[in-house]
């Protein structure tokens, strides 16, 4: 895959390229709008993260301007606008997905994966853990084909720990991905630990869960065993 | 407190009253004088036309001078009588006396006019009568007429000022209802009122130009708040991806990955309390749509979903008596759910284990309210007074969160007209209730 990152803050670029080469994602930086507008005539990018609060362009018209070349560019906008009209007119010319700074580094990736599966029309394919079994479509975990039963949250944070695996997730990024930030000041570290505990509880009465690891201080990690 | 047009009403009504019942007390008095003089006009006047009628025919067809001495005549119901009889005095009498008279064995008083005269050397005395209650029976329906008159000049007078007062303030109704309306200075109604009345053109306009200086001001604040937080979003951002980047990788140091999530969580509680300020700050400002159309019992059944992890997690029973609902229009569903989830949520944080937590939803009359109850430390009266505002001072052992998620809740509250109050007892409990506006739609 291939990603144009326009935001002009660039240690913020930085970072994100830095992240999503490690993610074997090859990444190309713009801190101007017009800088990005050139890139855009003249490559071909498979997904553009943009910033739409740039200093000399209007984010909405680079996005215009992109679909007007017929770029198949997927956009995904990143701006610390949370204002509603932005992600309402960004969504009607277009792009696919909308974060707000500060955003985690594996929510992006896995908003780019998301958006990604969509456009190329992947199934998600069923992972194994250990004696467990993920349904992705479906929506289910089985053990040895029995269902395990969970709630939409609980399945949700293992869904997303397993599309993270062998990275810890901290509390934060979990609650994030799963409460969005409409409730941002209600955080609580808690909410995460108990939803993890009844997941837990729900899996042991199956079968042990020793992929399911606690960091102790920093948050989870599934380890897919080989 | 009365209004204006109602004040000025009953000025005019009083004075009219007044006028009235100067004229009442003195209208027998006025109404006896003219009615006696109108009386003893009509006397004289008769006792003229008695007299040419005497001269004309002489005195003989009313008195022949062999076999009477006095002529008497009167009407069927004896209202009133002419008499003339002969008599010897030498003065000539020429006056009006009230005197009784004694006429088919009944006797009458009446007013009655004396004169003498002669006639061939015969002095004859005639009397003209008016019975005093024919006088008074007159007096009373002039009375009575006049009465009805003034009443009725009173009243159609008093409704034409009526009328024309309440012409005359409609702008300032018009004005008063403009500010009645407006709960924000950015939705106050700035085309002007119409009327000719120079004062409240000036009113009005003196009013529009301080919404608009209020309104410039507010923005201009807001904006402020709006445009720091976003720069500082920024740096966070950038600070974040740092950290979260150093997490990654392999084979950190133990002791520096919990660090760093240390880190990542004093920037987090920067980054949650830049975005509540944003939050509240865009509320105010409007800018989250109204246009959703929900049901409350279902807001609350969600918000008591999400919650019932956590409860059950610290021991605490969540009790849900969902009796009534509304459906409400024209809110933000996001917000109020994010209303309620701030309150139950700090329920959960002050309530010890074993506690209790009532949801309940119920209509009353009219109003429809939701009360959240907990059997937590309760409140004493200063924090009471200091809940709302958006930088009390944090309570360390109600755990994480910047203590600006009760600020929240009332921001969205009055920002959909939902009126919250708050019940506490120290070491019982704590009851915040949610009263909805009249209708449901707001």
């Amino acid at each position: 895959m291939n990603v144009l990152i326009v935001e002009d803050e660039k240690s913020l670029a930085h970072e994100i390229a830095g992240f999503l080469r490690s993610e074997n994602i090859l990444c190309e930086t713009a801190s101007t709008g017009r800088e990005a507008s050139e890139k855009i005539a003249v490559n071909l990018y498979d997904f553009i993260l943009l910033d739409i609060g740039l200093p000399d362009y209007n984010g909405l018209d680079l996005l215009r301007e992109a679909r007007r070349n017929n770029s198949d560019a997927s956009f995904i906008i990143i701006t610390a606008r949370g204002a509603v009209e932005d992600k309402v007119k960004g969504l009607d010319l277009g792009a696919d997905d909308y974060l707000a700074k500060p955003f985690a580094l594996v929510e992006l990736l896995s908003r780019i994966n998301a958006v990604a599966r969509r456009k190329f029309n992947i199934r998600d394919s069923d992972i194994s853990l250990g004696r467990f079994e993920m349904k992705v479509q479906a929506r289910k975990l089985t053990c040895d084909n029995n269902e395990v039963d969970l709630t939409k949250k609980e399945f949700d944070l293992l869904h997303y720990l397993v599309l993270n695996h062998g990275k810890v997730l901290t509390r934060q990024q979990l609650y994030e991905h799963i409460w969005g930030n409409i409730l941002d000041d209600q955080y609580d570290s808690n909410f995460i630990d108990v939803h993890i505990k009844n997941l837990r509880k729900k899996l042991n009465a199956h079968a042990p869960s020793p992929w399911l690891e606690t960091v102790r201080g920093v948050g989870y990690r599934i380890s897919i065993p080989e | 407190m009365i209004r204006l047009r109602t004040k000025l009403s009953l000025f005019n009504l009083l004075t009219r009253l007044i006028v009235m019942a100067l004229f009442i007390i003195l209208m027998p008095f006025i109404i006896g004088r003219i009615n006696l003089r109108q009386v003893d006009f009509n006397l004289i006047e008769k006792r003229e036309r008695m007299i040419s009628l005497i001269s004309e025919t002489g005195i003989e067809p009313f008195i022949i001078s062999d076999t009477s001495n006095a002529f008497g005549s009167y009407n069927i119901l004896k209202e009133e009588f002419i008499s003339l009889e002969k008599i010897d005095t030498a003065e000539d009498l020429n006056y009006i006396e009230v005197s009784p008279r004694l006429i088919d064995g009944e006797e009458i008083v009446y007013r009655v006019l004396n004169y003498s005269f002669d006639v061939d050397d015969q002095k004859y005395l005639l009397a003209v009568g008016k019975s005093i209650q024919s006088i008074v029976d007159t007096g009373k329906d002039i009375r009575n007429v006049m009465l009805i008159f003034l009443i009725l000049i009173i009243l159609i007078n008093f409704i034409a000022d009526y009328q024309y007062t309440r012409i005359i303030l409609d702008p300032l109704e018009k004005i008063r209802n403009k500010l009645k309306l407006v709960s924000d200075p950015a939705l106050f109604d700035m085309t002007p009122v119409r009327t000719n009345t120079s004062d409240f053109i000036e009113l009005d306009k003196t009013l529009c130009a301080l919404m608009d200086n209020i309104n410039q001001l507010f923005r201009k604040e807001k904006d402020i708040t709006v445009n720091i937080s976003h720069e500082l979003l920024t740096p966070v951002s950038v600070l974040r991806s740092k950290l979260e980047n150093i997490l990654l990788i392999k084979d950190l140091d133990n002791d520096v990955e919990a660090r760093i999530e240390e880190s990542l969580k004093t920037l987090h509680r920067l980054q949650s309390l830049i975005n509540s300020l944003l939050m509240i700050a865009k509320i105010e400002s409007h800018q989250y749509l109204r246009e959703d159309s929900f049901s409350v019992k279902e807001v609350i059944e969600e918000v008591a979903d999400e919650i019932e992890p956590l409860s059950e997690d610290a021991g605490i029973m969540l009790i849900k008596e969902f009796k009534d609902d509304i459906s409400i229009e024209k809110a933000n569903r996001s917000l109020i759910f994010s209303m309620f989830f701030n309150i139950v949520n700090n329920s959960v944080r002050n309530t010890p284990a074993g506690g209790r937590i009532i949801i309940e939803s119920r209509k009353q009359n009219k109003d429809f309210s939701v009360m959240i109850s907990d059997t937590g430390k309760g409140l004493t009266g200063e924090q009471k007074e200091l809940l709302f505002s958006r930088f009390r001072m944090r309570n360390k052992e109600s755990g994480e969160g910047t203590g600006i998620g009760l600020a929240i809740a009332k921001t969205i509250a009055d920002f959909h007209q939902i009126d919250i109050s708050v019940d506490s007892d120290q070491g019982k409990g704590t009851k915040f209730t949610f009263l909805f506006p009249g209708k449901s739609t707001f």
